[in-house]
């Protein structure tokens, strides 16, 4: 992928469903290894997956690796696998079996596409286990077959739509295992839409937020945290007088809040480091225990944009 | 909203990877996808034997009897009631074993036709094939030539055999040639029969998400709608028979080997009314089809948002 070429680019995407308007003027350039998909029930997301893979009529552009899904849907169909939420399997058939013919949709010749569905699975940790008849999977080998199909015929990016429903925490650290491995190994980035923003936190690099159709949010897991993610915004434990070291430093410019008698949070000025921190502490005689780098979790920013507030401009 | 959980220390699990190499071969064309769904029907259809495999012996046992009326009973003249009529059995054994191979046609539509678009659309199986460069046409292309060369291998192929049979029985060359006509009219009923059995099940199945339920409308609609409207027609003397398909297919054989004996509900339709019948089933069916895919494939994948 060339940096000309983003993974999605939208410009006024829109799709209405009668008076509905399911998706409402985007604009955007997506790009990341692992970018996650957020929005409540009703934000548009389902509806941007359709679109990007050509499925529905929509107004606007959106491009995926370069190509518009109006007119090459088919083309970017074969160089996407899509996991979808609910069960997509047919009916009888063994995970081999499955993987096989879905390699074969997407075009590979059959020999390629035997190959191709034992690896998929074996990577998916499925192992002896994929001759069987999938009606006789548990959720977690069900979970793993999904992924398993949309990779199976190596596609450039990968569609997710909350692949660790349904799993107990084990299962889910697995997945998320996997999901996090894609990039580096397979070389394919991915689309995760989910609820679950612990999952977001802890795989993804990118965040695309909806809200009421719109875009409220486009960009790195970074700039969704804002300033407090980053190393600016400290918790600091002092050994007696926080509200000492909040004088000095408060006087040096930065902007503290007393959270107990002992702990002080802090943010520094832009320029700032936390060698600002140690010298003023030493200079006022006072005794620093911990210092914590604050961090605002991905859940935390979610909501605060998608609060009440008037939505942003999408682009970072 | 959940709390945020904390990434566990180390792996939980194991990656497992043979070695990846990224697929730099070319890809089949777009518009060769209808035959990979092609093959998997059948090969999916082929795999349980009360499916597919129940119907097909009781073809190829039609096929052995009426091969064997024809060479052992060759020369015997049977006759109507009134005597009317008559036919050697050599003549008579092709036209009277179609509606044989037209009751096997009707169990694999009802174990396989009627369950096909029902089970898919059950199972989920839509967002499987739409999210791949499968079109709706290369869907219900590749679901209909399944069908096509199950049911074929049932209609067409007993029916064929029996023409060649029949040829073979033939005492010289004039009666070769006078007797050649049967091939081509043995292909058109079976044909007639294939197109039957593989479309309007198929539109049935199309109809509701249910497979058993799809399977009984169809059931419904073949053996009581069919009896209904054959006695109706008899009773009215009117052309409201030919909607019984199983009727409509026995008269167009009876017509088109010309055989006068043993006609029954048959002999009270127009072989003419029955293919334009057979015809209109046939169209309508691939209507009801190829709208129903293309519906469900606008909202197939992702759900509603």
């Amino acid at each position: 992928m060339t940096e000309a070429t983003p993974l999605i680019s939208l410009s006024t995407l829109s799709k209405r469903y009668g008076n509905i308007l399911a998706i409402d003027r985007l604009d955007a350039r997506v790009d990341g290894k692992i970018i996650g998909l957020l929005g409540p029930n009703g934000a548009g997301k389902s509806t941007l997956l359709k679109a990007l893979l050509g499925l529905i009529p929509y107004e606007g552009g959106a491009r995926v690796l370069g190509l518009e899904a109006r007119t090459h849907g088919a083309e970017i169909r074969d160089r996407v696998g899509y996991m979808p939420e609910q069960e997509a399997f047919l009916a009888g058939m063994s995970a081999v079996e499955l993987c096989t013919y879905a390699a074969e949709l997407s075009g590979l010749p059959h020999t390629e596409a035997i190959q191709r569905a034992h690896s998929a699975l074996y990577y998916a940790g499925l192992e002896e286990k994929r001759y069987q008849p999938i009606d006789t999977y548990s959720t977690g080998m069900k979970q793993r077959v999904k992924l398993a199909q949309a990779l199976v015929h190596d596609p450039e990016i990968l569609f997710l739509d909350e692949p660790t429903n349904g799993l107990d925490p084990r299962s889910r650290d697995e997945m998320l295992e996997l999901i996090a491995d894609l990039p580096e190994r397979r070389g394919c980035a991915i689309v995760l839409s989910t609820h679950l923003l612990p999952d977001v936190e802890r795989v993804c690099d990118h965040a695309v937020i909806m809200h009421h159709g719109r875009l409220r949010f486009v960009g790195s897991i970074d700039e969704l945290r804002g300033a407090r993610g980053r190393d600016t915004e400290l918790l600091i434990e002092v050994k007696a007088d926080a509200a000492a070291l909040a004088e000095v430093l408060t006087a040096a410019g930065a902007t503290c809040e007393l959270v107990t008698l002992v702990t002080l949070a802090v943010s520094l000025p832009t320029s700032a480091t936390n060698e600002l921190v140690f010298r003023r502490a030493r200079e006022a005689g006072l005794q620093i225990r911990g210092i914590t780098v604050r961090r605002e979790s991905v859940e935390a920013a979610f909501l605060r944009v998608i609060g009440d507030a008037p939505a942003q401009d999408a682009t970072p | 909203m959940s709390a945020p959980v904390a990434p566990p220390e180390g792996p939980v699990g194991t990656i497992h990877d043979l070695g990846y190499k990224r697929y730099a071969g070319s890809r089949l064309a777009a518009s060769t996808r209808w035959r990979v769904v092609m093959r998997n029907q059948i090969t999916t259809s082929w795999k349980t034997w009360w499916r597919f495999k129940s119907s097909l012996a009781l073809a190829v046992i039609t096929t052995f009897i009426a091969g064997g009326v024809m060479f052992i009973l060759n020369d015997k003249v049977v006759r109507d009631f009134a005597g009317a009529a008559a036919s050697t059995m050599a003549d008579a054994a092709l036209p009277k074993s179609i509606e044989w191979y037209t009751r096997a046609g009707f169990l694999v539509s009802l174990t396989i036709g009627a369950r096909i678009v029902s089970g898919d659309l059950r199972s989920g199986a839509f967002t499987f094939y739409f999210a791949r460069s499968v079109r709706p046409r290369d869907y219900v292309l590749g679901k209909l030539g399944g069908m096509v060369v199950l049911m074929a291998l049932i209609s067409l192929a007993g029916p064929l055999v029996l023409a060649f049979a029949r040829l073979g029985l033939s005492q010289d060359t004039g009666q070769l040639l006078a007797t050649l006509h049967l091939v081509p009219k043995a292909i058109a009923i079976g044909l007639l029969g294939t197109l039957v059995f593989s479309t309007v099940p198929l539109a049935f199945s199309s109809l509701i998400a249910n497979a058993r339920y799809s399977m009984a409308l169809w059931a419904a609609y073949y053996l009581v709608f069919g009896w209904m409207v054959s006695l109706l027609g008899r009773v009215s003397k009117s052309w409201i028979g030919v909607l019984d398909l199983a009727t409509s297919l026995d008269a167009i054989a009876l017509d088109l080997f010309d055989l006068r004996l043993f006609r029954g509900r048959a002999g009270h339709l127009d072989p003419t009314l029955a293919l334009i019948s057979v015809l209109v089933h046939v169209g309508v069916a691939l209507a009801i089809v190829s709208f129903q895919v293309r519906r469900a494939h606008g909202s197939g994948v992702g759900g509603a948002s």
